[in-house]
């Protein structure tokens, strides 16, 4: 995010028609998100072609490609076509595109993207085209350029394949650019780490040997909330991204956690426990008019904010016994719970959309916690995990399309992410055990 | 004529003398003393040395004296021990520390050497052991024990009752003592709901202390959830150890 990026628009850019309704698509019992309306566009990716003859030119391609394809690969609404289809020749330039070539039977892309890079002062330069092989028009030319190091060249791939994304993937932005914080162990305490969204470039945040948890970006990602132990009580801090200062949050007594910045980016939602029992308050980034919203015996812990309206809050209460997913509006009016059926529902994740709460479900106490969705207006829900197997604290990416969530599938519990429809299950850790992501939001470019 | 004749016994004569005195300087032979007889020497003065090693004994414990003289025809110690040969060793076990002189004489005359051996009193035997009380800390983990809760709940259950009853016997005897409640929870659920739970777990204990007259400013409650386990396994044996509430004595 610090590397300086250039795009300059090199020719005139068409865009594509208005981004079709986004919906959730109702079964006669289940609610699906339908991350990609109809047929995914199939999008063939060229290699970039190398102009000129630099050890290290080939290697940044390399790379470039590799971060590109897998970003437009996640991304999950395309249907990539595959690289051992595509014509001998691939093109640099505009004049060498063989149309023909690209809606050929076994090709059949309806996008093409190609381009051509090149070490220009030390820099890596990329120029990159996205063109729509069946109409010959162009839709993104772009020529970036980065200091030559991984952690540029792969923020150089990531911001392409969010443009991409934003032009034919049907009007929302990439995610290819935010970033994943976490909790993790790996270093014998359990400090906050933050990651690139695919899992590149882990980092510790903070080094407090203590127990640190509940991380949770602020809206404009310079700050993260969190829980920490490490002056002996569980009490609620910032830590900015940038520079790492610590600034304390509170210290009323009493656990302090589960923070939830409002869409507005001036209040704070959180659990505290100084009236002896953890109850949802709600603040301004200091603390200062702190408000009470819940009364009730029993844990509530766990708020997360409607982003859509910034009007509601769902948490989890244990007021009705086991813990369950309940709806309040921003003044603690309207209580109403979630899920009717039984169990242990918690880790509520609103999708930025508004439409979908992701959440963490054991139906039977015999049972494993998976990760569901309910469709907030109807009611209705829908299993997107079912492996027998901890499934667990899911939180939405900004572009409503992905979950990330913690498992223990594979023995020791790790950080995965998925599209909302379940599907392109990708681990992303694992080095000590990786649990409670919080998804960025974007980044301003 | 007459000077030629002249000339020739002035050069004999020198010649002769040049010989004299060459001659005379390398065949010079030293002039000897005159012999006398040496006086006879006079009698060798003895000389005498005494160490006692070790120098400092525990009563009833030996230190052993070493000797040597030169000279000497007749050698004795003090201390009882008398004469001994002009050069040995013996062990001595005196009962108070004692100076022991070593005499030497000979015809040059007599010459003495001491050594001390300073005599300790036996170490003292260990005292017997005396009648110590517990201390508070000692008291404090006898009497206030853990109590333990049901699954995803944070009542006090009857055998908790018993066990906060015998604490508040104690905690109230010994008002002077302070303490923090820790709640824990087992490790199924979510941390988050898990740091509530144990948060109540703490505040159920402590408000049931209170109850029996146990003022609430002596205790800190906090919450460790499901992050300070006791027993890791995943079996309801362990879950029970972890569902609990901790009392810990503050300094």
């Amino acid at each position: 995010m610090t590397k300086l990026l250039t795009p300059v628009c090199l020719l005139s850019m068409t865009f594509l028609s208005g981004p079709l309704p986004a919906a959730a698509q109702e079964t006669d019992s289940q609610v699906r998100v339908v991350v990609t309306e109809g047929v995914r566009a199939r999008v063939a990716v060229a290699d970039i072609q190398q102009r000129g003859s630099e050890s290290e030119l080939d290697g940044h391609t390399r790379l470039f490609d590799d971060v590109l394809w897998n970003d437009l690969r996640r991304a999950g609404v395309f249907e990539l076509v595959p690289k051992s289809f595509y014509p001998l020749k691939l093109p640099s330039q505009p004049y060498e595109v063989n149309y023909e070539e690209w809606t050929a039977e076994d090709v059949q892309a309806q996008n093409l993207v190609y381009g051509n890079s090149y070490m220009q002062r030390g820099q890596f330069v990329v120029e990159a085209r996205l063109i729509d092989v069946n109409t010959q028009e162009s839709i993104i030319g772009n020529r970036y350029r980065v200091d030559p190091d991984e952690e540029g060249v792969r923020s150089l791939a990531h911001r392409l394949a969010d443009e991409i994304v934003l032009r034919i993937g049907g009007g929302v932005r990439g995610i290819a650019s935010t970033r994943i914080a976490f909790v993790s162990n790996r270093n014998g305490n359990k400090e906050i780490y933050t990651m690139d969204y695919d899992g590149y470039g882990q980092k510790a945040l903070t080094n407090h040997r203590s127990i640190s948890l509940t991380p949770r970006w602020s809206m404009d990602n310079s700050r993260i909330a969190y829980t920490s132990y490490h002056r002996g009580n569980p009490d609620l801090y910032f830590r900015t991204v940038f520079d790492q200062r610590l600034i304390p949050f509170s210290h009323r007594g009493g656990l302090t956690t589960t923070p939830a910045f409002a869409p507005d980016g001036e209040r704070i939602a959180f659990s505290s426990s100084k009236s002896r029992d953890p109850e949802i308050y709600v603040s301004d980034l200091r603390g200062r008019h702190l408000k009470r919203l819940t009364r009730a015996r029993g844990v509530d812990i766990s708020p997360v904010w409607n982003p859509k309206s910034g009007r509601q809050i769902a948490f989890v209460s244990g007021r009705s016994g086991s813990p369950q997913i309940w709806i309040m509006d921003e003044d603690g009016s309207n209580l109403r719970r979630l899920i009717k059926e039984g169990g242990e529902a918690v880790s509520p994740s609103w999708s930025p959309d508004g439409v979908h709460i992701a959440f963490s479900w054991r139906r039977r106490l015999t049972g494993r916690f998976d990760i569901y969705l309910l469709d907030v207006v109807s009611g209705r829900f829908s299993q997107l995990t079912r492996d027998g197997a901890n499934n667990e604290h899911p939180v939405w990416s900004p572009d409503s399309r992905h979950i990330a969530y913690e498992s223990n599938r594979f023995g020791s519990r790790q950080v995965f992410i998925m599209l909302a429809d379940g599907t392109q299950k990708e681990q992303l850790t694992n080095r000590g055990q990786n649990t409670s992501p919080a998804w960025s939001n974007y980044f301003q470019q | 004529m007459k000077n030629r004749k002249f000339l020739n016994v002035a050069a004999l004569c020198l010649f002769a003398l040049l010989i004299a005195i060459s001659g005379g300087c390398k065949k010079k032979v030293p002039v000897a003393p005159p012999e006398e007889p040496p006086p006879p020497p006079p009698p060798a003065k003895p000389t005498a040395t005494l160490t006692a090693n070790p120098t400092t004994i525990q009563k009833g414990k030996s230190s052993t004296l070493t000797w040597s003289t030169t000279n000497a025809t007749n050698v004795s110690i003090n201390q009882g021990i008398g004469d001994v040969s002009t050069s040995g060793s013996r062990s001595v076990s005196p009962s108070s520390s004692t100076t022991y002189t070593l005499t030497a004489k000979g015809e040059g005359g007599s010459v003495t050497a001491s050594a001390r051996v300073t005599v300790t009193a036996p170490p003292a035997p260990p005292p017997p052991p005396k009648k110590r009380g517990p201390t508070v800390e000692e008291m404090f983990t006898k009497k206030v024990q853990d109590i333990y809760f049901d699954y995803d709940q944070s009542e006090i259950r009857g055998d908790a009752r018993a066990t906060l009853a015998a604490a508040s016997e104690f905690l109230k005897k010994y008002p002077q003592v302070r303490f923090t409640i820790e709640g824990h929870c087992d490790e199924r659920g979510s941390e988050e709901y898990n740091l509530g739970l144990g948060d109540r777990r703490a505040n159920s204990a402590l408000s049931h202390l209170t109850s029996m007259g146990i003022s609430s400013s002596r205790v800190k409650t906090i919450s460790y959830g499901k992050e300070r386990p006791q027993c890791t396994e995943s079996n309801e044996a362990c879950w029970q150890k972890n569902r609990r509430a901790h009392f810990v004595l503050s300094r």
